[in-house]
């Protein structure tokens, strides 16, 4: 393990100038406006350092993305671009790596009211496995939890750096076989629909059984029989002659 | 004898009016089930996927119940006119078939409803939504139906996007997290069927994509269908089993 002030410098670089300036900020999740995909299984969003790095105009800024437990082993004289700090080794091995290059430039300040500006961590896919590109803002490998830092390095010195993060925690998604699709039961109206509907359908048949069983023999409601309408008509007929009598006269 | 000639017209005439009602709610009933099976919020291939569709079968069975009771109704109507016997008794027996093929399909409607929850949405959703084709047979339709169901109702998932997060998916397999946290149909579109933009909705930036789960654009239209079937055929059940009641009493009164 290499100290950081330590190590042999051939120019007479006071050991002050290689530690850099720890500015006061500490990334964070973007809090404004809310997103949907603050934190997804693979990315999460950061807040830009708008007003962090000021007076840094030469300076390039770097993202230093690191597991929660191997941040106090990061050194900063550690050199972007180089395997030590590939994306492609992380985290197996690359305990932190170093991405999203920018500079003062990109972080105009102040930042303009209504712009949404944010920094998605892991939205490169086509560089994944791409060791030329070791900058990479490839996705990342697990739920984490990661702490990142903003580290400013003029050439190969770093002059301004901010504090770790709070531990990210990205998502993790469950298999859709533990989603419960036992129903909650039977719902009130089916079960007075088939209830009620069973009990009248009964009283029908015992109706129908009662009709038929008492088919021909006085019902029940005897006194309210009623005849047919008439079906056939009567035929008036004359049974006896009968003369006219102004006739019978004569 | 005047008084009972007079309850006899009354008996007559409720039986009469109680089977115009029944012809008119048959036809009813008919129109109302063709127009479900229809299926004008295609629907029904999603539903197919969670092999619960019964509640078609209940309205396929409420077309031809339709028909029938208003068949029925006409034969109740010259029987109780002509008061005889055996029309009524012929009457009142397929009648009595036809109203247990209509119970069977309300309480088909029913039940079958409460199987539909969220839940099996979302589980078919998640294990059917962008299965390669080689893998499944009927994932494709599910896909469509979804697509379908997404870009005209602007919403996303069963409950939202994040259903797309929490869960695995078949959509997960085939597409990585970073570059479709949830499917571009989520994303609102321009006329073009492209997002509008797409980092906005990769974002998940209000506005860019579709905030709100699909559950009620499905839910709505299957219980419209329910309670058409089931408690419409319900109320059918109620006035038939009151019509049916008194002409089994006209009947046993009948003289012969």
């Amino acid at each position: 393990v290499r100290g950081c002030s330590g190590g042999s410098a051939p120019s007479a670089t006071p050991s002050w100038l290689l530690t850099a300036v720890e500015v006061g900020y500490t990334p964070a999740l973007n809090k404004n406006p809310s997103l949907e995909g603050l934190t997804t299984a693979s990315t999460f969003v950061l807040e830009q350092p708008r007003c962090v790095f000021e007076g840094y105009n030469n300076a390039d800024i770097w993202l230093v993305v690191a597991l929660d437990k191997a941040t106090s082993t990061f050194n900063n004289t550690a050199a972007p671009g180089t395997p030590e700090t590939a994306f492609q080794g992380f985290p197996d091995s690359v305990p932190a790596y170093m991405t999203l290059n920018a500079t003062l430039a990109n972080y105009p300040c102040p930042k303009p009211a209504g712009d949404i500006t944010v920094l998605r961590v892991g939205s490169e896919t086509s560089c994944a496995q791409d060791v030329t590109r070791p900058t990479c803002n490839g996705p990342l490998p697990g739920p984490g939890p990661y702490r990142v830092k903003f580290l400013a390095l003029e050439g190969s010195e770093p002059v301004a750096e901010t504090t770790w993060s709070a531990p990210i925690m990205l998502r993790t998604a469950k298999p859709p076989s533990s989603i419960s699709t036992m129903g909650s039961g039977h719902s009130a109206g089916m079960i007075a629909l088939t209830t009620i509907l069973s009990i009248l359908f009964a009283i029908l048949l015992a109706g129908l059984v009662a009709m038929l069983v008492f088919w021909g023999s006085d019902s029940c409601g005897g006194s309210s029989t009623f005849s047919k309408p008439e079906s056939v008509t009567v035929r008036r007929y004359n049974t006896h002659h009968v003369y006219d009598q102004p006739a019978a006269r004569l | 004898m005047a008084k009972s000639d007079d309850c006899i017209h009354i008996l007559q005439g409720l039986l009469v009016f109680g089977n115009v009602v029944i012809g008119m709610c048959g036809i009813a009933l008919t129109a109302e089930c063709i127009y479900f099976v229809s299926d004008p919020h295609g629907l029904y291939s999603l539903l197919k996927a969670t092999e619960n569709d019964d509640i078609y079968a209940a309205a396929w069975i409420g077309i031809f119940v339709g028909f029938a009771l208003f068949a029925l109704s006409i034969l109740g109507i010259v029987g109780v006119i002509k008061s005889s016997r055996t029309l009524l008794l012929v009457y009142i027996i397929l009648m009595l078939i036809t109203f247990a093929f209509e119970m069977a399909s309300c309480i088909t409607a029913a039940t079958h409803r409460d199987f539909l929850t969220q839940n099996l949405f979302l589980k078919q959703m998640l294990e059917r939504y962008q299965k390669s084709e080689a893998a499944s047979n009927n994932g494709n339709e599910v896909t469509k139906t979804w697509d379908k169901l997404m870009i005209q109702n602007h919403c996303c998932g069963v409950l939202g996007p994040s259903d797309w997060q929490e869960y695995t998916s078949a959509f997960r397999l085939a597409h990585s997290d970073a570059d479709y946290p949830w499917p571009r149909k989520c994303c609102v579109l321009d006329a073009q069927g492209l997002p509008v933009n797409l980092d906005g909705c990769k974002l998940g930036v209000p506005g860019y994509y579709n905030s709100n789960g699909c559950y009620d654009a499905i839910s709505g239209p299957v219980n419209t269908h329910v309670w058409g079937v089931a408690w419409f055929g319900f109320a059918i059940l109620c006035w038939t089993f009151c019509v049916l009641l008194g002409t089994m009493f006209y009947w046993s009164g009948i003289e012969y």
